[in-house]
């Protein structure tokens, strides 16, 4: 079959009834969006301490915190075990604690944070991509966790996929 | 910094995205038509890499030019990554993660500008 790349060489991508995994369908997207971050947030925070971390020690150690969240987060969803996943869940929820802690800190005390963070002003210089996606991971757990405690899966513990 | 090597990687980053919608809309998964486009393209990004550590001497301040020389490695990894992630995924979010990582090349070329504009 010489021309067969042109026509329908593809499976439809109709949305498969598979076993809920916080790293599949939506999950990926989840997953692609944190390894993202991770990257961006561990080669800033990188940059900052080995060039200039007396400028801000404050706003530094916070990106290199919320890099490792990031890295967890990722990993966790991922993954998508019962262990991984409450990982991620306690990532996530430090995520959207440190957002709104450091967000409003950094509106109400300038001074506090000299120098940005992924998380200063609610994540403003990130598009709130920060304080999104917490809330939209959150969201993504409890809804796949729910779908496979409906499946009947008992506890929902998926098991590992292998590929 | 290379203007005319920017404009040509924002077209082909833009031919990218617009295969993928293409193939959302299809509902299509990743095929050879995605997998050379994007592949294009990330040749055009190591190609920019060279260019632009062979220029990075000209920003002056050591932190820019270290952000700078950052930018023009971490965009090689996201279209690879994306593809590898969409490859695995067999519903239509697969070609959402390569339109976003479409996007996020697309920003990080204009960072790249706007760093070596402000500095160079």
């Amino acid at each position: 079959m010489p021309d067969n790349a042109s026509h329908h060489d593809s499976v439809p991508a109709d949305f498969r009834q598979e076993r809920p995994h916080t790293g599949h369908g939506f999950g990926r997207l989840l997953v692609a969006v944190y390894g993202l971050l991770a990257l961006a947030a561990t080669g800033r925070s990188i940059l900052q301490i080995s060039e200039y971390f007396d400028r801000a020690p404050v706003s530094y150690v916070l990106s290199a915190l919320a890099a490792v969240i990031y890295v967890v987060a990722t990993v966790g969803l991922a993954r998508g075990d019962r262990a991984s996943v409450r990982l991620a869940t306690i990532a996530l929820t430090v995520e959207l604690l440190g957002v709104l802690v450091v967000g409003a800190i950094s509106y109400a005390v300038p001074s506090a944070f000299p120098d940005k963070t992924v998380w200063s002003h609610f994540g403003s210089g990130y598009g709130y991509v920060p304080l999104l996606l917490p809330l939209l991971g959150l969201w993504w757990i409890r809804r796949t966790a729910r779908a496979s405690a409906a499946s009947g899966m008992g506890g929902g513990e998926p098991a590992r996929s292998t590929d | 910094m290379l203007q005319p090597l920017t404009v040509v990687l924002l077209v082909a980053t833009g031919v990218v995205c617009l295969l993928a919608v293409h193939h959302l809309w299809r509902r299509r998964l990743v095929d050879d038509p995605l997998v050379l486009v994007a592949a294009a393209t990330e040749l055009g990004l190591v190609g920019q890499l060279v260019v632009g550590l062979t220029k990075a001497s000209a920003i002056g301040d050591g932190a820019e030019r270290a952000t700078f020389i950052a930018y023009l490695f971490t965009v090689l990894l996201v279209l690879p990554a994306a593809v590898v992630i969409a490859i695995k995924e067999k519903t239509q979010w697969a070609m959402a993660v390569v339109l976003g990582a479409a996007v996020v090349v697309a920003i990080l070329l204009a960072r790249l500008q706007q760093v070596w504009t402000l500095n160079a």
